[in-house]
C-alpha cells in the first residue's frame, strides 16, 4: 500500500522526476532505469511477498510484473499487444506478450508517467487521448521503448486501439497486425476473427521463425476456460470475505488474466483464488465493484479501499470480461474460433447494454454494497455510457458513483474532489446498509 | 434536424449508406448540426465527448426526428447510439457495422449488414426496393476546383464552414469524415438492370428482374464501393488519404480537429511535417461560440495565402490622395488594451498611448486614436491612412482597411528586431506563436484554443487567487527557491491546485514560479506545433512578466527576446503595412 507521505514514495518521486529530466535527451539511460526498477520490484515479489495478501493475490501481482519486466528483459521473445487481445497464440510458442496498457501502468507506478504524456502532447497527441496509450506513445516516440519484432493488437474496445498501434509500428518500423472484432456477436463475426487470428499465427511463425504446435496451442486454450470457470466460481465466494486487496493488485489480477490467459500460472492463480477466499477473514466494511481501470496511485482512494476496513474492491469489471453469457460454443478442439469467440463476447466489446449486463451480474453474484464507475481520462466508451450504467444499475438496486480521473496520470486526478465524492458516497452506503439491518 | 415529412432519414458519417436508403424512397441529410446547449448530452451521457456527437444527440431527443442510422465508426457515435436505444423516441434507429479494413472478409460482411439493415428499413417503411431510386440518388463525381483550399480532419460544423466562406476568399472544398462522402458512381452493367416500366405482356414481366434480385444485385457492387471511398482516420489502412494533402490543386488546408475526438491530431501532426502548401490547425468544440477568434485565423490564413494583406492594398489605392505629408494611423484593438501609433511616410513612429479597451471596444479606440493623435498635434484630417488590427479591428468606424494581428504582429515584430523569427504573442485573451519569413511574413502561425491556460487571463485569475497585483505577481515570481509542479494546464484545476499550495504554505514565489513554467510550457507546445526556431520574441503584455520569460527561454532552451515596445507590436505592424502598401 502506498501513500505520498511515505519515504518510499519519495524516493520514488524523485526517480521519476530524474527519469523525466532524461528522456528527450538520453532515452537508453531512461529506459535502463526503468527496466532496473522493474527488475528491483519483480525480485520484491518474488522474494519479498506482502504477507498479508492472499496466496492468490500474491500470485497475481508476481505473475502481472514478471510478465512485464521479462518481456522488457527479452525483447527478442516479445510481442507488443493490447489488453483484450487472445494471448495464447503467443503463449504456446514460448513468447511473451506485453500488454501496452500495462507498460503506461508500471511506468506510473515508477512515477515516470508525466514525461512521456508531455513528450507525447508535444508531438501532437490530442490533450483528450487516453493517457494509457499516450504515456506509451511518449516512451517510443522519445525512444525509450525499443521497436518490439511484432505488433499485434485488436479493435476493441476502444478507438485508440486503431491509432497508438499503427503509429508505433511506423514509427518503429515494426510488423503490425491488426485483428478487427466486429461488433455483433453472429457465428458469422467469430469466423471472421478466427480467420484472422490463424493468419496472426502464421504471420508470427514468420517473424520469429518458430512454428505453432496446434495441439499446444488447444491446451493453453482448454486451460484458459478452466481459468476462466474457475475465476467465476469465486464470484459468490467474496461476499464478506477480506480479500486484503488494493486498487493497484486488482489490475495486476486482471492483466494476469489477459496476459498469461492460457498458462499453468494463470490457472494456479485462479485455483488458488477458489482455495484462499472461502478460508479468508470475514469482513465487514462495504463491497465494491470498480468499473474499468483503478487509479491505484490516489492518496484519497488508497486511504478507504486499500486494504481499509471502511471499504474492499470485491472485483472489477476489467477481470470479469472475457465470458459468454450461456457459456462457450467453441471449445479447445476449435482453438481460433474458441479464442474468437471469447474476443467477440467480450463484455467490452459491442453495446453498452452488453457491458452493463456483465456489471449486474457481477453485483448479484457478489452481492456487492455498490458500484464505482471510474471515468478514466480519454475513454469515451466508459464515459458515454457511465449515465446509462448508473441508471440501470441503481434500477437493480446497486448504488452507483460516477467517478472521473485517469488510470495512470496522476495530473489529471483531481484528488480533493476525489475525496470529497468517495467519501459521500461510502458515507451513502453505510447509512444504507445501517438502515437495511 | 426536423423532418415534416417523415420520410427524412438522418446520417453523421460518411459510410452511412445514403443510396441504399434512397433506394426505399427515403430522402437521407447528413445531420449537421450545432446545439445551443449540451445539456442533454451532459446528463444523459458525458461531458467528455466530441460536441459533434453531443450536438447529435441533443438533436436527435427532437420529435422531429424519426429515422436516424449512425455506424460504429467511433466511440462516441457507439455510445451516442446507446444512449438514444434507452430513450427509445426514435422510430428507426439503427446502427451499422462497419468493419475497419476493406478486404474480401470485410466487403462480405459489409454486405450482409447492409442487407440486414435494407431489411429493417423496408420492413419499417413498407416499402420494396426499387433500383432506379438508388441509382438516381448517387452524386455525380466531383472535380477537385484548382486553386481551392481544403478543409481536412474532423466534421465541419456548420459555422466553421460559414466562417470559411466568409473569411478565406478561394474555392473551399470539405472533405472531413463527414463532408468527404464520395461512392464511386455505379457501372453502367447495374445500370442496366434498371428499366422503364414494361407494357405489361409476359415477355417484359419475365425479363424484369423481382425487386429482391435487383436488391442483391445492388448489393454486391454497392457493398465494396462504400467501403472504398477514401477513408476517414478509423480505418486501419489510412494511405488513401495522402492524396487529401498532397498540395495538388490546392492552395491551402484548414486542418480542422475537435475537442475530445482523437483520430485527426495524429494525422495532422503528420500532415504539418510534411506539408508542401501552407496549412491551419483549428480545433473547435463543435459549437458556435468563439467565432471572433475562428474569423481571426482564418482571415489571417487568408493573408497568408495571398502573401500580402489585399484588403490594405486595395484601401491604400482609394484613398483620397491628400497632398502633403504621408502619416499613417495604427490600430491595435485588444482584449484588454488598445493601442495606436502614428508613423510618418519614412517609417518612424511619431506617437504611441496604450489605453484600456474597457467595455466597449469602440469607446477604446476612440480614446486611443484621439490620444494619440494629439500626441502627434495632428488631426484626423491629416491621416493618409488609418489601419485597424486586433479583435476589435471591425468595431472601429473610419477605418480605412483591416489586417488581422497576425500579420500585423509578423510585420511589426520585424520592423523592431529584425532578426527576430519567431515572435511569441501571450495577450490577455489568447496567446499566439508566429513563425516568420526572413523578410517578416508570417510562414506559420498557431493559436491557443479557445481556453485560458497559458494566456494573460491564466496569470490575472491566479493573481486574484493570490491576492495580488498582476506586477506584483511578476516580482514575486523571481524570488523562487524551490521547483513547484503546477501540474494541470486547465485554468479551473490549476486554480484549485494553487489553493491547495496556499494550504500547504507553499511560499508564494515558488507558487508563481510554478505557474510561470506552466504558461512557458503551453506556449512551448504551440511553439514546437509551427517549428518555432531561435531568435524568438516576446511580444504582448505578458512579455512585462520577466517570471514568464525567462521560464519560456528555459523551457525552449534558447534566449527570448523582448522590446520595449513589444506590447505596441500589433498596432506598428498595422502602421507599417499600410505605409508599404501606399507604397512608401
Amino acid at each position: 500500500m502506498a501513500d505520498d507521505t511515505k519515504p518510499g514514495i519519495r524516493i520514488l518521486d524523485r526517480f521519476g522526476a530524474a527519469v523525466d529530466d532524461v528522456i528527450e535527451d538520453n532515452p537508453r539511460a531512461a529506459a535502463f532505469w526503468l527496466l532496473t526498477a522493474f527488475q528491483v520490484e519483480t525480485w520484491k515479489v518474488r522474494h519479498l511477498p506482502e504477507g498479508q495478501k492472499l496466496p492468490s493475490g500474491q500470485m497475481g501481482c508476481r505473475l502481472a510484473i514478471e510478465g512485464i519486466t521479462r518481456a522488457l528483459e527479452h525483447p527478442d521473445e516479445a510481442v507488443l499487444t493490447s489488453i483484450f487481445m487472445p494471448n495464447e497464440i503467443f503463449l504456446a510458442m514460448g513468447l511473451r506478450p506485453m500488454i501496452a496498457e500495462a507498460i503506461s501502468d508500471f511506468m506510473t507506478g515508477a512515477r515516470a508517467e508525466e514525461g512521456f504524456a508531455v513528450a507525447a502532447e508535444q508531438r501532437g497527441v490530442p490533450e483528450s487521448y487516453c493517457s494509457y496509450h499516450k504515456i506509451l506513445v511518449g516512451a517510443a516516440a522519445t525512444g525509450v521503448l525499443a521497436a518490439p519484432r511484432l505488433i499485434a493488437n485488436c479493435s476493441v474496445a476502444c478507438d485508440a486501439n486503431n491509432i497508438t498501434f499503427k503509429w508505433l509500428a511506423e514509427r518503429l518500423g515494426s510488423p503490425h497486425r491488426y485483428v478487427d472484432v466486429p461488433y455483433d456477436t453472429s457465428e458469422d463475426s467469430v469466423a471472421y476473427v478466427a480467420d484472422q487470428l490463424e493468419e496472426l499465427a502464421g504471420v508470427t511463425e514468420q517473424v520469429y521463425g518458430r512454428a505453432l504446435d496446434r495441439a499446444r496451442l488447444s491446451e493453453f486454450v482448454a486451460r484458459g476456460q478452466r481459468t476462466l470457470q474457475a475465476m467465476e466460481r469465486t464470484l459468490p465466494m467474496r461476499h464478506r470475505r477480506y480479500l486484503v486487496n488494493d486498487m493497484g493488485l486488482e489490475m495486476q489480477e486482471a492483466l494476469a488474466l489477459h496476459l498469461l490467459l492460457g498458462s499453468e500460472d494463470a490457472e494456479r492463480m485462479a485455483l488458488q483464488a477458489e482455495r484462499d477466499i472461502p478460508e479468508a477473514k470475514p469482513y465487514d466494511g462495504l463491497e465494491l465493484i470498480w468499473v474499468h481501470a483503478a487509479p491505484y496511485f490516489s492518496v484519497p482512494l488508497q486511504k478507504v479501499l486499500d486494504e481499509s476496513p471502511v471499504a474492499q474492491i470485491i472485483t472489477s469489471d476489467m477481470t470479469f470480461d472475457q465470458t459468454r453469457a450461456g457459456g462457450f460454443e467453441h471449445g479447445p478442439d476449435e482453438p481460433f474460433l474458441a479464442m474468437a469467440e471469447r474476443l467477440v463476447h467480450n463484455s467490452f466489446n459491442g453495446p453498452a447494454a452488453r457491458r452493463i449486463a456483465r456489471i449486474r451480474q457481477l453485483c448479484e453474484k457478489t452481492q456487492a454494497d455498490g458500484v464505482v464507475v471510474f471515468c478514466h481520462w480519454g475513454c469515451k466508451e466508459t464515459m458515454g455510457a457511465s449515465q446509462l450504467m448508473k441508471r440501470d444499475l441503481e434500477a437493480a438496486g446497486f448504488p452507483t458513483l460516477v467517478l472521473d480521473g485517469d488510470g495512470c496520470w496522476r495530473r489529471n486526478m483531481s484528488e480533493g474532489q476525489t475525496a470529497t465524492r468517495m467519501g459521500a458516497f461510502l458515507e451513502m452506503l453505510h447509512d444504507r446498509r445501517e438502515a437495511a439491518r | 434536424m426536423s423532418d415534416e415529412s417523415g420520410s427524412v432519414v438522418w446520417y453523421a458519417c460518411k459510410y452511412a449508406p445514403a443510396e441504399l436508403l434512397a433506394g426505399y424512397g427515403a430522402s437521407t441529410r447528413l445531420a449537421n448540426v450545432e446545439a445551443d446547449t449540451f445539456e442533454a448530452a451532459d446528463q444523459l451521457a458525458h461531458g467528455n465527448l466530441c460536441g459533434y456527437g453531443k450536438s447529435l444527440l441533443a438533436s436527435a431527443l427532437s420529435p422531429d426526428v424519426h429515422a436516424l442510422v449512425l455506424t460504429t465508426c467511433c466511440d462516441v457515435m457507439r455510445r451516442i447510439y446507446d444512449v438514444l436505444v434507452e430513450r427509445d423516441d426514435i422510430d428507426f434507429l439503427y446502427l451499422l457495422d462497419l468493419p475497419h479494413n476493406t478486404g474480401k472478409a470485410e466487403r462480405r460482411l459489409m454486405r450482409s449488414q447492409l442487407a440486414r439493415l435494407a431489411a429493417a428499413y423496408g420492413s419499417y417503411s413498407g416499402r420494396t426496393f426499387d433500383p432506379g431510386l438508388a441509382l438516381a440518388s448517387f452524386a455525380p463525381p466531383v472535380v477537385p476546383t484548382k486553386g481551392h483550399v481544403t478543409v481536412v480532419g474532423a466534421h465541419a460544423p456548420g459555422s466553421l464552414m460559414e466562417a470559411m466562406r466568409e473569411s478565406i476568399t478561394l474555392p473551399v472544398s470539405n472533405v472531413t469524415c463527414t463532408g468527404a462522402r464520395r461512392v464511386a458512381s455505379p457501372p453502367s452493367e447495374l445500370a442496366r438492370t434498371v428499366r422503364a416500366p414494361g407494357c405489361g405482356c409476359d415477355a417484359c414481366i419475365a425479363d424484369d428482374p423481382a425487386p429482391a434480385d435487383a436488391l442483391e444485385s445492388f448489393l454486391d457492387w454497392y457493398a465494396p464501393a462504400l467501403l472504398g471511398q477514401t477513408p476517414c482516420m478509423r480505418m486501419n489502412d489510412v494511405s488513401g488519404r495522402s492524396s487529401l494533402t498532397d498540395g495538388r490543386n490546392q492552395e491551402g488546408i484548414v486542418y480542422h480537429t475537435m475537442k475530445f475526438c482523437d483520430y485527426y491530431g495524429f494525422e495532422y501532426a503528420d500532415a504539418a511535417k510534411e506539408a508542401r502548401i501552407p496549412m491551419l490547425k483549428i480545433e473547435t468544440d463543435g459549437t458556435r461560440q468563439s467565432a471572433g477568434q475562428l474569423r481571426t485565423r482564418l482571415k489571417a490564413f487568408d493573408e497568408t495565402l495571398h502573401g500580402m494583406a489585399d484588403d490594405v492594398s486595395a484601401a491604400a489605392r482609394s484613398v483620397r490622395p491628400k497632398g502633403g505629408p504621408t502619416y499613417v494611423l495604427g490600430v491595435d484593438s485588444g482584449s484588454t488594451s488598445t493601442d495606436a501609433v502614428v508613423m510618418d511616410g519614412s517609417g518612424k513612429t511619431l506617437a504611441s498611448v496604450i489605453v484600456a479597451t474597457g467595455a466597449k471596444a469602440t469607446a477604446g479606440a476612440a480614446k486611443a486614436i484621439e490620444d494619440v493623435l494629439e500626441e502627434a498635434h495632428l488631426t484626423r484630417d491629416d491621416v493618409t491612412l488609418a489601419v485597424a488590427t486586433g479583435y476589435g479591428r471591425d468595431a472601429i468606424p473610419d477605418m480605412d482597411s483591416t489586417i488581422t494581428e497576425i500579420t500585423c504582429h509578423a510585420a511589426g515584430a520585424h520592423l523592431l528586431v529584425p532578426e527576430a523569427r519567431t515572435v511569441i504573442d501571450i495577450g490577455g485573451q489568447d496567446s499566439k506563436v508566429i513563425h516568420l519569413t526572413p523578410d517578416g511574413g508570417v510562414a506559420n502561425f498557431v493559436m491557443n484554443d479557445k481556453c485560458a491556460a497559458g494566456t494573460g487571463r491564466f496569470l490575472e485569475m491566479m493573481a486574484r487567487t493570490l491576492e495580488m497585483p498582476l506586477a506584483e505577481l511578476s516580482r514575486q515570481g523571481l524570488e523562487w527557491k524551490h521547483e513547484v509542479r503546477i501540474s494541470s494546464m486547465c485554468t479551473v484545476f490549476a486554480e484549485s491546485e494553487v489553493v491547495s499550495l496556499i494550504a500547504d504554505d507553499t511560499p508564494t514565489p515558488d507558487i508563481i514560479h510554478g505557474l510561470d513554467v506552466s504558461v512557458a510550457t503551453k506556449t512551448s507546445a504551440l511553439a514546437k506545433r509551427v517549428k518555432g526556431e531561435p531568435p524568438y520574441l516576446m511580444t504582448g503584455g505578458v512579455a512585462n512578466n520577466e517570471g514568464v520569460v525567462r521560464a519560456l527561454a528555459e523551457v525552449l532552451g534558447a534566449p527570448v527576446r523582448t522590446h520595449p515596445d513589444s506590447q505596441l507590436c500589433g498596432a506598428i505592424g498595422a502602421a507599417w503595412l499600410g505605409l508599404q502598401s501606399l507604397g512608401a
